[in-house]
C-alpha cells in the first residue's frame, strides 16, 4: 500500500488532487487518508480546485468529495465532469500542443530524459519516456526506457528501448557497438569476436519481429 | 550431488576469476558438467573472461529475487556444451543477496551439475560471506607476494572458522627465474606459512593476458604453460595424482640452447 495513488499539485489556480490511473477507489481513499492525516491541520480549510488524472465515475467523485470535505474540512470547488483530465492549467495545455500539424510521421511527444555524462559500468539509467545521452555508454552500463534511446556518443553497454513492449521504439547512437540491444521483449546480442565496425551513426529498429541495425543517414 | 567449490583469496588481483574460468573450463573438458557462479555482485568479471558478456539477460540477483527461474539465468558456454555460467548483477551490490539465499542457490545447482565453482569477490565482507555460504570445498589463490600471502592466511583462518576445513592452495603467477635469483618468495616458504595442501603452481604467462582479453580460457590452449598448469590442477581436483610440472624446463628454446652450450646467464 506504499504506492502513491494520490499527489497534491499546486497551480496558479489552486490545489489539485492528482489521482494515478489504474487505482481502485479503496486504494485512493487509503492513500488520501495516509497523506492528509499526519498534517490534518495544514489541510483544513484548503480549497481543492478539482480532482485530476484518473477518470472518476460520478459516484466515485461524490465519495471522494465527501471524504475530503467531511473528514478533513477541505472544500472541493469544482464540479464533476466526464473528462476529469481537464486541461485547465496552462502548463498542461502546453504539453498537449498539437504537433500533428507538422508534416512528419512518428512525432513523439513523450517526456525525454537528457543526460550529459559518461554512463559507466554498473550504472542503470531507467526512465518512463525517451532517453538522450550526450556522452558514451560503457560496457556493463544499462539504459532502459519505455520509449526510444539516443546516444550522442559510443554505445557499448546494454540498451533496452520500448521496455513496456513498444516495438516502435528504437536505439540510435553515433557509434553503435552495444553488448546487447533489447526492444520490447526482443533481445539481440552483438556477434562474437570483433565483428564489423562501422564509423557511421546507426540505429536499431524492429522489423518483422527482429532487431535490425542500419545507418539512419543512408546518403552519407 | 555435485561439489560446490569456492575460489577465494582475500586480496584482489591475484587471479581468482582467471582461476575460476580455467578450472571450470578444464572440468568441462574432462567431461564434467560444470556451472560457474559469479558472486562478485557489482563488479562482475567472470562473464567477460568467459566471453559471454553479451549473452546476459538475467543474473544471480534476478534468480534470488524470483524475477526469473534459475534455468533462464544460466548461460551456456559457446564452446563447451556441459559448461554454464550464472552471471552476477552489475547494477546491484553485495547486499542484494544473503548467505542463506546463496546456500539455497548453490544447493539447487549442485543437484544438476557435477561441479559448482563459485568466484568469490576480494575482501572479507558480505560478498565473501555470500560466496562461501554454500561451498563444501575451498581453493585459496595467492601470488608469491608477502601481501597476498598475508591475506591468504587471513582467509584460510576465516574459512576454517566457517566450517570449510582443509582448503587447498593455488600459487599463481610464479616467476621461476625471479625465485631463483631470490627476488621472489619460493613455494616452500609459502607452504611453510600457510600450511595447507598445494594443488597447483601456475607460472606467470603472457597467454593469460591474451586469453582473458579474448574471452577464451587458457586451459584449452596447448601452447600456454599456465593452461597446462591449470589442466593439472583440474586433474588433481578430480582425484588424480599428477606430479608438479618442473618449471625449470619450461623455458624458451634459445635459453635451453644457450644453457646447453654453457652460455646461460648465472641464475
Amino acid at each position: 500500500m506504499s504506492e502513491n495513488a494520490v499527489v497534491f499539485k499546486g497551480t496558479k489556480e489552486g490545489l489539485y488532487i492528482l489521482i494515478k490511473e489504474d487505482m481502485d477507489l479503496d486504494k485512493i481513499k487509503y492513500n488520501l487518508n495516509d497523506k492528509i492525516k499526519p498534517s490534518k491541520r495544514f489541510f483544513e480549510g484548503a480549497k481543492i480546485v478539482n480532482f485530476k488524472g484518473k477518470k472518476l465515475t460520478k459516484e466515485e467523485f461524490e465519495e471522494l468529495k465527501e471524504l475530503v470535505e467531511n473528514d478533513y474540512g477541505m472544500l472541493v470547488l469544482g464540479e464533476y465532469t466526464q473528462d476529469s483530465d481537464m486541461l485547465t492549467d496552462k502548463e498542461d495545455a502546453k504539453e498537449h500542443m498539437n504537433y500533428e500539424k507538422l508534416p512528419y510521421d512518428n512525432v513523439v511527444q513523450d517526456k525525454v530524459l537528457m543526460l550529459r555524462a559518461t554512463v559507466r559500468s554498473g550504472q542503470l539509467i531507467e526512465f518512463i519516456g525517451n532517453i538522450v545521452i550526450i556522452g558514451d555508454v560503457n560496457p556493463g552500463a544499462q539504459i532502459k526506457a519505455t520509449g526510444s534511446i539516443v546516444i550522442m556518443g559510443t554505445m557499448r553497454g546494454v540498451a533496452h528501448a520500448g521496455s513496456n513492449g513498444d516495438y516502435g521504439a528504437y536505439v540510435a547512437a553515433l557509434n553503435l557497438l552495444p553488448a546487447q540491444i533489447r526492444i520490447g521483449d526482443i533481445i539481440t546480442r552483438s556477434p562474437d569476436g570483433l565483428g564489423v565496425r562501422t564509423s557511421v551513426p546507426e540505429m536499431a529498429v524492429v522489423k518483422r519481429g527482429m532487431i535490425f541495425v542500419e545507418p539512419y543517414l543512408p546518403n552519407r | 550431488m555435485g561439489e560446490v567449490i569456492v575460489i577465494t583469496s582475500g586480496k584482489g588481483g591475484v587471479g581468482k576469476t582467471t582461476t575460476t574460468a580455467n578450472i571450470g573450463t578444464g572440468l568441462s573438458l574432462e567431461g564434467k558438467s560444470t556451472v560457474l557462479v559469479d558472486a562478485d555482485i557489482g563488479l562482475r568479471n567472470l562473464d567477460v573472461v568467459m566471453g559471454l558478456e553479451n549473452r546476459i539477460v538475467y543474473d544471480l540477483v534476478d534468480v534470488v529475487d524470483g524475477v526469473c527461474r534459475l534455468r533462464q539465468a544460466l548461460i551456456k558456454d559457446k564452446r563447451y556444451s556441459n559448461l554454464y555460467l550464472l552471471p552476477a548483477a552489475q547494477t546491484k551490490d553485495k547486499n542484494a543477496v544473503s548467505p542463506q539465499q546463496m546456500q539455497q542457490l548453490t544447493a539447487e545447482l549442485a543437484k544438476e551439475f557435477d561441479y559448482v565453482i563459485v568466484d568469490c569477490p576480494a575482501g572479507i565482507e558480505q560478498g565473501f560471506k555470500n560466496a562461501i555460504a554454500g561451498a563444501n570445498k575451498a581453493i585459496v589463490v595467492t601470488t608469491p607476494e608477502v601481501s597476498a600471502v598475508r591475506d591468504a592466511d587471513r582467509i584460510i583462518g576465516l574459512l576454517e572458522a566457517n566450517g570449510l576445513k582443509n582448503p587447498q592452495l593455488i600459487i599463481n603467477r610464479l616467476r621461476i627465474d625471479m625465485v631463483k635469483r631470490g627476488d621472489m618468495m619460493n613455494i616452500d616458504d609459502m607452504i611453510d606459512i600457510l600450511a595447507i595442501e598445494l594443488i597447483g603452481v601456475v607460472p606467470d604467462d603472457e597467454h593469460i593476458v591474451v586469453s582473458t582479453n579474448r574471452g577464451e580460457p587458457a586451459v584449452s590452449n596447448d601452447e600456454s604453460i599456465a593452461g597446462r598448469a591449470y589442466r593439472n590442477v583440474v586433474k588433481r581436483i578430480l582425484g588424480e595424482d599428477v606430479p608438479f610440472m618442473d618449471l625449470d624446463t619450461e623455458q624458451g628454446f634459445i635459453t635451453k640452447l644457450a644453457k646447453m652450450f654453457g652460455f646461460a646467464k648465472k641464475r
